[in-house]
Formats: C-alpha cells, structure tokens, sequence
C-alpha cells in the first residue's frame, strides 16, 4: 500500500471510528515509514475535528463520536510511543484526573468526556466512579495532574464535589490544579459556589473547557 | 368503598411469540451471567435457596426452578392504602392509577419565577396534586435545596405524608434504617407500628442500576420491605444504548432480569410481598447523551415493558417525566402521547405524571393543573364505549324517525352524565367568546385554578399535632443520618 493510501485510510479510520481496525493500520503505517508526528497532526487531529462538528451538526452521534475517540486514542498511543522511541517528547496537552464522586455510580458521561479528552490528546487518568476525596487528591499529587475533573449525576453527591475541593485547601495544593465539575444537575450556579474553575454542559464543551484551562 | 380504576391493556406491541423470547434470553441472562448484588447478606439468601453465588465477584446467578419459585409467590393483585377507605385502591395487572412527581430540584412556581425548590414547595406541591381528582398516589415531588441531602428522604416523608390522603410513595436513600423509620413516622398517624405493618399508607422504591447491579442499599430496602410488609416498586431506570443494549427489545431484556432478581429477593425473604414491577427508563438521546422521558421510542419502550410485567401476571409501574421547560405545545403533545400510550397499554401506574419537566429536573405548579386535565382526558378513553341494547338505541333511533334531535330524551341526558368529560380548563369557545372571556391560554388557566386551590387548601389532612409530630422526628431522624456520614467520613 502506498504511503498516501495509509494515511488517507488512518484519516477515515478515525472519522468512521473503526476503532477494531485502528492498531493494525497505526503499525502498518509504522512499518512502511508514515512519520508519526506528521500522521497526528496532519490525519488524525483533521479527522477528530470533523467528527467533533459532525457531532455538533447531529450528523453524528454518540456511539459515532465515542467510537472516533477510541480509534483516536488508539493511533495516538501507538504513533506517540514510535515518537518517544526517537527521543522526541511530544507535548500532551495536559493532564487530567477525571472520575465520579463518591456515593455516585453514574459511569457513562464520565467515560464520554474520558474519551474525548484522550482523543484530543491529553493524558487521562480515569479513576472510576464512587471515588472519595483521598483517592482523587493522590492521584492528582502523584501524577502532577493539571486538571481534575469530577463527575455527579446525583443530586445527593453534588456536595461531594464541594467536599473535595475544601480537601484540596486543607491540603495546601488548591492552587496546584484547575478543578472543572460537570453532572446532570450540575449548573455553572454549583461551579461558582463550590469555587471550581469551571463547568461545562456537555462532553464536547468539556474538552473546550479543558484546553481553556490549559491556557490559563 | 376502595377505588377500582379503568382497566388498559388494548394496546400491543409484542405478540405472545416475541414475550416468550424475551423470557427465554432473560432466563439465559440471570442462569448465566447473572446479577451483581452488592449486599453480601442478600447473596447469603440466595445461596440459602440454592442459587449460584460468587462471593467474590459477589454476582448471584438465578436458575429457572428459583425464578418461578420466586416468582410463585409474588401477588398479582393488592390494596394499596391512602388514609381513607375511599382513597384505597385495587391494584392488579389491569386497572391503571397515577402517581404524582418526584424528586425535581427546581420549581416553576405560580409567578413566573425558576428557581431551586424549598421545603415549602414540597408542601404546597403535595396540596396541589391532593386535589387532582385524576392523581392516586403521592411522591415527593421535589428535594428541596435548603436541606441537605444525605437522610433528606426523612423530611421528604414529614413534608408529604401528612398533606395528602393518597398512599405515599417513598424511598429510603440510607438503606433499612430509613424504612424503620419512617414506618415509625407513619405509626404516630395510624396508632401503631404493628397498624402500618398491617395496612401500610406508605410503599418504597428502589432503583438498581443497569447494567444488571443490585447496589447495597437497594438490597437492604427490599429486604426490610419484605420484613415489615411494605409493598415495594422494583425499579430500573434504563438508558438504551447508554445502559443497556440499544434495541428495545434488549433493553426490555435487561430490564426484566434486573428487576426479576430484585423481585425473587422479596419474595424469598417473605412469600406474598407485594412488588411492582417499575420503570423510568428513558431514551438517550445521542445527540447529547440526556436522558429523553418524552421520546417516542421511551413510550414505546413503557408499552412494552408493560407487556413483558404483565406476561409474569406483576403489575406494572411505567411512565416518567417529559422533556418540556414550559407548559407549551411540547409539553401538551409529550404529556398526551405518553400518558395515552401507557394507559391503553395497561401501564397500572403511570408515574411522574403530574407536573414533571425538564427531564425530571423540574416541578411546575402549573403543569400540575394540566396533566391532571390530559389525565382525565385519557381516562375517558380508557373507559370506551358502552355497546348494549341501551347503548345502541333502536329503539330511539325508531322513535325519532327521519330529522329531528336526541336532546329531549332522558336517556341522552343520562348517558352524557355517565360518559362524558367535562373539560375544566380546556377551552371549546368560540373565538369572540374566548376574546370576551379575557382571551386566557390553558397555561394562565391552570395558574389561576392553582392559586385558588393553594389559597383553599393550606392544612395538612391528619391533625396539625400529628404533622408536628412527625416533623420533629423526621429532623432528628436526619440529624443522626447527618451525624451518621460524618462520622463514616472519619470527620
């Protein structure tokens, strides 16, 4: 297969979300020569873009961008290992621990927004649901994470975001990383009492969320 | 005399053939995958019984033989019991009731105002729904924001209990200690503890999570229900294509395993618990991910559902909260498709069917007032026609001949009295006269009847010494929840 075939078939991978197909074809690129970096930035971030403003346009649909994200997540983390091999860092786009809080075992808009934000190439930690404050606060101080991110879709564990983040300043490390919250019944309302950084109302807005953070 | 609702069940969308497959995949579903329960005591009981249980994985799985056994037991027909002889009502596999609203965070009150809910709400709220002719049974149709929520659904029980005449609807979010307390709550009304456990005014729900898990505390509730004889809905809430398979047919799959377990539970604790078997489920809508109440494939879903429970003779709780932010064209349209769909279905209790938006986020005063007017317009469909030598009227038809009109007999008169609704905010003026009569939409309509119910209605109906009473344990019952979670929180 020639060289441009390869590449056009990793773009429409990625936007059909084929994600069974995705290694084969990453390491198939690989062995014929495809410079990893140029195949990120030059076929699949296009590819995962168009999927996002598919997905916006309802052209797409969840199991359409989820399925994108994990053929995304897929190719990047077999090209971004070829890229290490050579000694070359590429930069992630940041760090986010991202998990629903304790007493809540809402799993599937935590897991969407997981999978977005590794498609778009940050470094997820995803830490599960019904996660307490000491689980989340560690695993934010061990991996130097930037972002943590809490999920609720409960009422009743809303407060538990509010909890965490008070954990956060007894600890002495509130300003070491952004926290951005999102659920359900989460309003932008609960995000300014709680002094998170932000909320976003969806998946997509979230990934936005978290590069804006970035750039703080 | 107890009420005997209309009878549903004319509407069908699977046939005998489809019903047994669903039994059949959800029979492989619970003998070999199986339930996850979280709740170790309820994995002892099932392995008491001979179940198939991994205590490690804590996953129970349930053979045919106990599934009918279990299943055996379960009554296809009960009392449920408001706080009057009259407000009792006859459940079984046919007859179709209401239940109000439930657990909404924020209000559209009477001025026009959204708003997060407060206690007083909750009480205004359950006055309003009490006067709805069309509601049976009563929820807490909101959590209020100025108290906090872990034990909340003790205040819920004093906020809800004492102002309707209906069977109360509750839940317990801590597990068995919430239902012991609340049987004592409702014992300072009818005498006794052992009264409640007799004639219980009150029911619980859980809620399992899908895929196929029984968490602790859903365990825990089911398991003190039995003990203490308190009917209880077994409920899912699935999302097709999020938590369970996307085609109806294997979301109604997962369902009924999920919930069978839950059942077969009760029944094995105590032969002849009363379950009913209960859904919220609602589409994902995938082009967000939220949760759909009002789709056309959720109704479709509830019929079904309806059909599957009734196919194991268990009567059958459906219906859920549309997805409308105001009393407009979409919430009447969401509003009558679902109820109508779900009554002629023989949905037994159509749930969140008063005044429930927003994808159960909202509780409008309101709407309140217009669901009961589509409920009752849906009843008289369900009631249908009368066919008999009366009904068919030869003989008047022969008396009248040929022109003419049917306005001066009797029996006109006596029929119309017996079938016909009488709309009370639905408008059938003429233009001129609807502008003469100050041009009102049915919104405005059912804001003024709301206020003027609200202004009739502001006392409890058991004694105010009572409702004090039971206001005063339901803080100190939440007051030790509070103190209860802090301390698991090791603060």
């Amino acid at each position: 297969m020639a060289i441009e075939e390869i590449k056009k078939e990793l773009y429409n991978n990625v936007l059909s979300g084929d994600f069974e197909l995705t290694k084969e074809l990453a390491l198939k690129a690989i062995s014929e020569g495809v410079n990893p970096l140029e195949a990120i930035n030059s076929y699949l971030v296009p590819a995962i873009e168009l999927v996002g403003e598919k997905f916006g346009r309802k052209e797409y649909f969840l199991p359409d961008l989820m399925r994108s994200a994990n053929a995304m997540k897929s190719a990047l983390d077999i090209f971004e290992t070829e890229i290490h091999k050579s000694g070359i860092e590429r930069k992630s786009q940041g760090k986010i621990v991202i998990g629903t809080v304790k007493g809540d075992i809402h799993e599937i808009g935590k897991s969407i927004v997981a999978a977005l934000l590794s498609a778009k190439g940050f470094d997820v930690i995803d830490v599960g649901i019904d996660v307490c404050s000491d689980i989340f606060i560690n695993k934010v101080i061990e991996k130097k994470a930037d972002i943590l991110a809490m999920s609720a879709l409960l009422p009743i564990t809303m407060p538990y975001q509010a909890a965490v983040i008070e954990e956060l300043k007894k600890r002495g490390i509130r300003d070491k990383v952004k926290v951005m919250v999102g659920g359900a019944p989460v309003t932008q309302e609960h995000a300014d009492k709680i002094g998170a950084d932000g909320y976003a109302d969806n998946a997509v807005d979230a990934v936005k969320l978290a590069e804006s953070l970035m750039k703080q | 005399m107890p009420i005997r609702g209309l009878k549903g069940g004319m509407l069908k969308f699977l046939s005998e053939g489809d019903l047994k497959a669903i039994h059949i995949a959800t029979v492989e579903i619970l003998s070999e995958i199986g339930v996850k329960m979280e709740y170790e005591p309820a994995l002892e009981i099932f392995k008491d019984f001979g179940a198939e249980v991994d205590f490690k994985n804590k996953i129970v799985k349930i053979g045919e033989d106990l599934l009918r056994k279990g299943l055996s037991s379960a009554p296809s027909a009960f009392t449920l019991h408001g706080k009057t002889e009259d407000t009792d009502i006859k459940v079984d596999p046919e007859r179709v009731y209401t239940i109000g609203g439930s657990s909404a965070l924020n209000v559209f009150d009477l001025d026009g105002n959204y708003r997060p809910a407060v206690f007083d709400d909750l009480i205004k709220l359950t006055l309003l729904q009490n006067k709805m002719e069309n509601l049976h049974i009563m929820h807490a149709i909101v959590i209020p924001s100025d108290i906090e929520e872990y034990g909340v659904d003790r205040l819920l029980f004093a906020g809800t209990f004492p102002y309707t005449s209906r069977n109360y609807y509750s839940q317990s979010q801590t597990g068995a200690d919430g239902v012991g307390e609340q049987l004592k709550m409702a014992a300072v009304f009818q005498g006794s503890e052992d009264a409640v456990r007799k004639n219980p005014m009150f029911t619980e729900v859980v809620c399992m999570v899908s895929p196929l898990k029984h968490e602790k505390v859903n365990s825990e509730v089911i398991i003190e229900c039995a003990k203490n004889n308190i009917p209880v809905y077994i409920e899912v809430d699935a999302m097709p294509g999020g938590t369970t398979p996307a085609p109806i047919a294997g979301c109604l799959v997962e369902q009924n395993a999920n919930i069978l377990a839950g059942i077969v539970l009760a029944q094995l604790i105590k032969p002849g618990t009363s379950c009913i078997y209960s859904i919220a489920s609602g589409l994902m809508d995938m082009t967000s991910g939220g949760y759909s109440g009002a789709a056309p494939e959720t109704n479709l879903l509830h019929c079904c559902t309806a059909q599957v429970a009734h196919y194991y003779n268990l009567p059958f709780q459906g219906g859920t909260g549309i997805d409308a932010k105001i009393s407009d064209a979409q919430a009447g349209y969401e509003r009558a498709l679902q109820v109508l769909s779900n009554a002629l279905a023989g949905t037994n209790f159509i749930h969140l069917s008063f005044g429930m938006m927003e994808m159960m986020m909202l509780a409008s005063y309101e709407q309140v007032v217009i669901d009961n007017e589509i409920m009752g317009a849906t009843y008289r469909m369900l009631k249908g026609v009368e066919v008999n030598d009366s009904a068919l009227s030869v003989d008047l038809l022969r008396k009248t001949g040929h022109g003419g009109h049917f306005l001066n007999y009797k029996e006109t008169a006596e029929y119309v009295r017996r079938n016909n609704w009488i709309p009370k905010i639905t408008n059938r003026d003429s233009w001129s006269t609807w502008q003469a009569m100050g041009a009102k939409s049915m919104r405005e309509l059912a804001n003024e009847e709301a206020k003027r119910i609200l202004q009739e209605n502001t006392e409890p109906v058991i004694s105010k010494e009572q409702t004090e009473e039971i206001l005063k344990m339901a803080k100190s019952y939440h007051k030790q929840a509070q103190e209860r979670l802090r301390k698991q929180e090791g603060k």
